[in-house]
């Protein structure tokens, strides 16, 4: 069994199907992530793994159902949400971002705030600066703050590159992959640039139209030309 | 002119709680609770079944005034604004009728004869040539205390911030943790309490009838529009403005102009600034 099984996933806008029987599955401990273009139905994914579209299929974390749940309860259970937009609060203080985070693990605040300060020493230094005025990069810095403030097993990260400088990149990329391996938090990123995404998970899978048409390790998918001309044509990196 | 400014800093006072439960709806939602006026009402008539036709103490009137508008906010909420979620329109015309059904109702019990509340705390005080009453001191005291203790709540606590959250980004909440819905529901709930004791004091300063529902509502909606954001400060902060222009306008033109003014106001900024004075842009 899986840490998170997605099966025959279909997600809905209204009448407009947005994703179409899609079954991905993310060991414990495990980076994976999705590659696809605009509009393949990558944000979609993630919103309803948390439980903000309607849905069929099922999706479950260590074996529960989280199908049919509240997002605030999807979250509880430990899955933890950076969108794209990062839908921040921006009249509110970095730190104010952050301790709503903490709105369902209070007891865990200093623990996990010390842990997003010691990740992104520029938000600890800027945490009574109101979140509209930051830049790109440091809102995606309070963005991922903020989903680890929920004491979360599982991350879900969207686009994490998009509109940000390389050095920005880089920075993400070192904090990701040190949440994954000092902390053993298990994450599920979804990226347009294939280079981002295969830097840094073991397993991927190509999006295109709401389906998953292919899935692979990161050799084995940027070994297949066609897709290495169709996603992997950057080869100088993020 | 000491006249002026202290009644303009306590009719202010009263008018910043009277608001202050409607701004925090509109923060939260972008709806105008126009059923909200009907809360000062209620409150004003438990409070005055409680201590004048009961004869129980007044602090019981009080809490169950708060009591009994908490009930109204979060039945309100639960029973029409939860199934016309998103529907600003459908909300607002359902308050109004709301509005229209409760003043039947106090009509219904109480008769639409128009009543006297006792002064809350009788007697009054002579300070620079000015006369001010116990019970709009009281009032006013009541009003900063009252929205002292609400600042610091949505500042400080969890559901506070839960609350400052939603009304800014409700996925953004909603992906924290934080429970919309249940918040939504807190929020009317708090809104219905604070409108019932803002009723008990507007009461006690003017009287109870069953049309008292429409001058407070016309407050409160002047303070949304002029200011144009939910916060409790600029709530704090037009209450201000208004309270002295109708202080101004009584005092030194016409007391038949009471309310005229606020009203010119509102036309006034919707025309130059349909954002408010303190409205922050979209982002």
């Amino acid at each position: 069994m899986a840490f998170l099984e997605i099966e025959g996933l279909s997600a809905y806008y209204g009448k407009a199907r947005a994703l179409h029987n899609v079954d991905i599955t993310v060991e414990k401990g495990e980076i994976v992530a999705i590659i696809g273009a605009n509009g393949a139905g990558k944000s979609t994914l993630l919103d309803s793994i948390i439980g903000l579209t309607s849905i069929r299929g099922d999706v479950r974390l260590d074996g529960d159902s989280l199908t049919g749940l509240a997002s605030s309860a999807i979250v509880e259970r430990g899955v933890g949400y950076a969108p794209e937009r990062f839908n921040l609060f921006p009249y509110m203080s970095v730190l104010d971002n952050l301790m709503v985070g903490a709105y369902t693990a209070r007891h865990d605040t200093e623990r996990n705030l010390e842990l997003v300060f010691d990740l992104f020493p520029r938000l600890a230094e800027r945490r009574n600066q109101e979140t509209y005025t930051q830049s790109g990069g440091e809102r995606q810095m309070v963005s991922l703050g903020r989903a680890l403030m929920t004491n979360p097993s599982l991350i879900l990260v969207d686009e994490p590159t998009i509109g940000l400088a390389p050095k920005v990149c880089l920075d993400i990329a070192a904090a990701l992959n040190r949440l994954n391996q000092e902390n053993g938090l298990t994450i599920l990123i979804t990226e347009q640039n294939a280079n981002f995404a295969m830097s840094l998970a073991s397993h991927l899978h190509i999006l295109e139209t709401g389906e998953v048409r292919m899935s692979g390790s990161a050799e084995e998918l940027g070994a297949n030309p066609e897709l290495k001309k169709a996603y992997f044509g950057n080869t100088h990196g993020p | 002119m000491s006249q002026i400014i202290i009644q303009g800093l306590l009719l202010s006072g009263l008018y910043a709680l009277i608001a202050v439960g409607f701004t925090l709806i509109f923060s939260i939602g972008r709806v105008l609770n126009l059923a909200y006026g009907a809360y000062l009402m209620i409150g004003g008539y438990v409070y005055y079944h409680v201590t004048q036709v009961l004869d129980m103490p007044q602090l019981v009137g009080i809490l169950l005034a708060v009591v009994f508008g908490c009930g109204v906010g979060v039945l309100k909420y639960t029973l029409l604004v939860k199934p016309l979620k998103g529907d600003h329109v459908a909300v607002e015309i359902s308050t109004l009728i709301l509005a229209v059904v409760i003043q039947a109702g106090i009509v219904l019990v109480f008769n639409d004869s128009s009543k006297i509340l006792h002064p809350i705390v009788p007697g009054v005080w002579r300070v620079g040539g000015a006369t001010v009453t116990f019970n709009i001191l009281t009032a006013a005291l009541a009003s900063w205390a009252i929205l002292i203790g609400l600042y610091l709540f949505v500042r400080n606590t969890h559901i506070g911030r839960a609350m400052q959250a939603v009304s800014m980004d409700t996925k953004g909440a909603a992906i924290s943790g934080v429970d919309p819905d249940r918040i939504n529901l807190i929020t009317w709930g708090i809104s219905g309490g604070l409108g019932a004791i803002a009723g008990v004091f507007f009461a006690s300063y003017t009287q109870l009838n069953p049309s008292m529902w429409v001058a407070p509502l016309i407050i409160a909606v002047a303070v949304v529009i002029v200011g144009g954001i939910g916060s409790i400060i600029g709530t704090l902060i037009v209450a201000h403005i208004i309270g002295f222009m109708e202080i101004i306008s009584t005092t030194l033109i016409a007391a038949e102009l009471r309310g005229v003014f606020t009203m010119l106001l509102i036309i006034g900024v919707l025309v130059m600034r349909p954002r408010g004075l303190f409205g922050r842009e979209e982002l």
